[in-house]
């Protein structure tokens, strides 16, 4: 990791005036960790500046020395933040502007977190930080490139999905108060890209990421945050277009591999997000509950229930389930009876590591069924 | 008959090749059928793969845990507790004067000496301070400056009602739960503190009924915050972030309830689509019926804990459980080849299952738990997936009986804010053990300790620690036969290899 003539920095004269402070003084600590020489060297200089106070040019050297040996550490992360703003700022507190982006600080800290983020994919910190600074120089748009990018590395990591989703929010969601959320604040002078067309290329870049996992449910709950999530955008306020679009949409992807609960849950999602009842889906369910011989297969195309394909296999569970709640939805008896034929099924043949589930939904569903027929 | 694959509708993708590789490593860890043995927890194995840790320390990999040393020491001494084990007065001592080294100057705790206050280690000292401290000097308790962690936790207040998990830091709501065990075990819970959290923490359940790592919130170009603009979750549902949202949201309810007279709208989440989706994130049998941590991903053996566990939760949610079931409703008859399904009471996931993952995948051979095999084990995994397993044993539910027990002994205080002290401390005290409701796999020498379904801490552990901090007496409870205890002893460097076990419960 480390060329092997780089000096620790007990070596180096320039850190010379600075007392290196150890972790543990009069201590002999239960569970230590096998620290590298590099590391504990590096980190009781860390203590010793935190402890002084110092905010200058080699503390963001020595920040960064650490951060590579260990990205997880917050504390370092924090002090070079400050740090880095305090030298960036030294005379008026902090405010974000467009300028910022060509300002040399800038470029080479972005320039080093676009390093490390593709290092360190997994830590909280490296994300967090690029957010501090974007957030500074209201530049989201190249952001968008660079996490497309580590999503190639990682399709379905948590922290790139969630800087995506929180970079369109901060630069461009409704009600359009891009910003507010950071600490400096003084945002009444919009200076930074903000606008619709940062979103203009969400929806096909999530058809991208479908078509590479059909299964990559990061990629659905993106679809559904751009789509359902953030409010209405412009060139979608036909709300009934796009809800049908939408589900054009999930349906033909069931139907490529019905056994994908992240395609139902989305389905399920858009029927509940726009209070649509589940019986408006039943034709285009009802075929994937079926064993696959009994389908016919004729070559009628149907984009509004189109069938399972060549390889699917059938019953799907999800389907089986989604039918139990449409049957279960119409409040009388012989709907719950059909719905608890349903459950009994999955419970005994089709999903029986969720029985206790099915068995409770079947007791709710006569409970309320009992309620309803006591009320009336 | 080998147990079907999960199907992939002849359609491979990244997602089904990764999920086939892990169900053919896992066939291999299914017991064959003409084996009669139930699996073993190899406690002596995991002992030595904590005290190893403990006493010899962790090897350099673990440098990426370096701002972690508070969860590095709670996670082994937790499972010394569920273990059954306990510290000898010494180590207890040196656990403690480590743990006070991370303790911060301006309030809250570190993730080590030196290092800033953070949500997350403050839940992890204190925890393990509920476990080896005491009262008095040198002890832990009295040294834990309670109103610089207050203090400290309001600096990290959002308008949204969330918390950084520290300054400059991310808010999530792990820092959430974190904050709010911590503020309820240590009596520092206000309804100041906790307004609107309520409302964040429904904010970032997703379509799919399990809970994201935070939601956004819509702002005015004047910079109010709009209350009925969309705050959507950032990031998809996941069992981590579900747990710490859902006790989060169990934690919230004496505030709640504290507010329920008044006008304001009430923030409120979707059991029924949670439920769903807890219960979906347990893997079929070829899985074993480990819990994943998200649609579409593996089976892990620390979801065993973050979803397994949930289902306590869900109880107190009026959701599964005998106390919540209806008596005329069950058994019913629903034609099985039983007849009846008359076991209401052992909950809405297969805890049969979930016991056989932990001990027939997660367990490694050399001692420690994992995530999956071939993996190693790691101190975190070996915590979470005991946590899990003693979950799936015991059935710890809120008693309402206990409960009124609780409240009946409290002593009112002139606080003003004593009504909601009383319902902290009752609602924290109300989880109850319940008798004869274990169901372990492998028999009596498998068994862990129950855990507390909110804090992750013994029973007992969770109930001492805030009965001195509330300053109140606990009743009694009516206890079942308890194992006797021998005098303590424990590992210590003499003893690494065998290290003789104190029992606790
Ligand atoms: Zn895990």
């Amino acid at each position: 990791m480390f060329d092997d003539d780089e000096l620790l920095f007990s070596e180096r004269p320039e850190w010379s005036d600075v007392t290196p402070l150890e972790q543990y003084e009069n201590l002999n600590p239960l569970a230590p960790i096998f620290y590298t020489d590099e590391y504990k060297d590096a980190t009781n200089y860390l203590r010793a500046i935190v402890k002084s106070g110092e905010k200058t040019k080699r503390v963001l050297e020595l920040t960064e020395n650490i951060i590579k040996q260990n990205p997880a550490h917050y504390s370092a992360w924090q002090y070079r933040y400050e740090t880095f703003i305090t030298l960036l700022f030294p005379s008026s507190p902090p405010k974000p502007s467009k300028a910022l982006a060509t300002n040399p600080m800038v470029i080479a800290e972005l320039a080093l977190m676009d390093e490390l983020a593709v290092r360190f994919l997994k830590t909280y910190q490296v994300w967090h930080h690029r957010r501090l600074l974007v957030a500074l120089t209201r530049q989201p748009r190249r952001e968008l490139g660079f996490i497309k990018k580590s999503l190639e590395a990682d399709a379905k990591n948590y922290h790139t999905w969630s800087y995506r989703q929180w970079t369109l929010a901060f630069f461009g969601g409704a009600g359009g108060g891009g910003g507010v959320a950071v600490e400096s604040s003084d945002e009444n002078d919009i200076d930074f890209e903000v606008g619709e067309d940062l979103w203009a290329g969400e929806l096909d870049f999530v058809d991208a990421m479908l078509a590479q996992d059909i299964r990559n449910n990061s990629a659905w709950h993106h679809r559904f945050f751009v789509v359902w999530g953030c409010g209405v955008r412009e060139g979608e306020l036909d709300r009934e277009r796009i809800s049908k679009r939408e589900l054009i949409f999930v349906k033909q992807h069931i139907s490529f591999a019905p056994n994908n609960p992240s395609a139902w849950n989305y389905l399920r999602g858009i029927l509940r997000h726009t209070s649509t009842p589940f019986s408006s889906v039943a034709a285009f369910a009802e075929p994937y509950t079926s064993s696959k011989e009994s389908i016919s297969r004729d070559n009628i195309v149907d984009l509004d229930n189109p069938r399972p394909g060549e390889g699917a296999e059938l019953p799907c569970s999800e389907a089986l389930e989604f039918m139990a709640d449409v049957h279960e939805a119409k409040t009388t008896e012989e709907g719950v009876n059909s719905a608890v034929e349903i459950w009994k099924n999955l419970a005994t043949e089709h999903d029986t590591m969720r029985k206790k589930y099915w068995e409770h939904r079947i007791r709710s569903a006569h409970r309320s069924l009992n309620t309803a027929t006591n009320a009336a | 008959m080998t147990p079907r694959p999960v199907a992939t509708d002849a359609f491979p993708t990244a997602t089904s090749r990764a999920q086939a590789e892990t169900e053919a490593v896992l066939l291999k860890h299914i017991a064959a059928p003409d084996i009669q043995q139930d699996p073993v927890l190899d406690k002596t194995s995991h002992m030595q793969f904590l005290v190893r840790n403990l006493v010899q320390g962790f090897p350099s990999r673990y440098i990426s845990q370096d701002a972690s040393q508070p969860w590095l020491l709670f996670w082994t001494i937790q499972s010394f507790s569920s273990l059954q084990v306990a510290l000898d007065p010494a180590n207890k001592q040196r656990v403690i004067d480590k743990v006070m080294k991370w303790q911060h100057p301006d309030g809250g705790f570190g993730g080590g000496p030196g290092q800033a206050a953070h949500l997350l280690p403050t839940y992890a000292s204190v925890c393990t301070l509920a476990v080896v401290g005491r009262s008095g000097t040198g002890g832990g308790w009295d040294q834990i400056d309670r109103a610089a962690i207050y203090k400290f936790f309001m600096s990290l207040k959002q308008n949204d009602g969330s918390f950084l998990v520290a300054h400059h830091s991310e808010v999530d709501v792990r820092g959430i739960y974190c904050l709010l065990v911590v503020a309820t075990l240590l009596d520092i819970l206000t309804p100041e503190l906790v307004e609107g959290t309520a409302e964040f923490i429904a904010s970032c359940q997703t379509y799919e009924g399990g809970f994201a790592s935070a939601s956004h919130p819509s702002y005015s170009l004047g910079g109010e915050l709009l209350p009925h603009g969309p705050r959507p979750p950032l990031g998809e549902a996941h069992g981590g972030y579900t747990f710490c949202a859902l006790a989060s949201w169990v934690l919230l309810q004496p505030y709640l309830a504290s507010i329920a007279n008044d006008s304001r709208p009430k923030p409120a989440i979707n059991i029924d689509s949670l439920l769903r989706w807890l219960v979906h994130m347990q893997g079929i049998d070829i899985e074993l019926g480990g819990f994943k941590g998200r649609t579409n991903k593996l089976v892990d053996g620390c979801y065993s804990w973050w979803c397994g566990g949930a289902f306590s939760l869900l109880e107190a949610l009026g959701v599964g459980g005998l106390q919540n079931a209806v008596s005329e409703e069950v058994p019913i008859d629903s034609g099985t080849p039983e007849g009846v399904w008359d076991d209401v009471d052992e909950g809405l996931l297969n805890r049969h299952a979930l016991q056989e993952y932990v001990l027939s995948a997660g367990q490694h051979p050399a001692g420690g738990l994992r995530d999956k095999p071939p993996k190693n084990a790691d101190a975190y995994h070996t915590h979470y997936c005991l946590s899990g397993l003693s979950s799936a044993q015991h059935h710890v539910f809120p008693s309402k009986l206990r409960r009124s027990q609780v409240e009946e002994a409290w002593e009112a205080t002139d606080s003003h804010n004593d009504a909601m002290r009383k319902r902290c401390f009752s609602e924290i005290l109300s989880w109850t053990e319940e008798e004869g409701g274990s169901h372990i796999i492998g028999g009596q020498n498998n068994r862990v300790n129950a855990t507390h379904p909110v804090t992750n801490l013994t029973m007992t552990h969770t109930e001492q620690f805030v009965s001195y901090f509330y300053k109140q007496k606990v009743p009694a409870r009516i206890l079942r036969k308890k194992p006797t205890t021998s005098p303590a002893s424990a590992p210590g460097p003499g003893t690494k290899d065998a290290p003789a076990a104190t029992t606790t419960s």
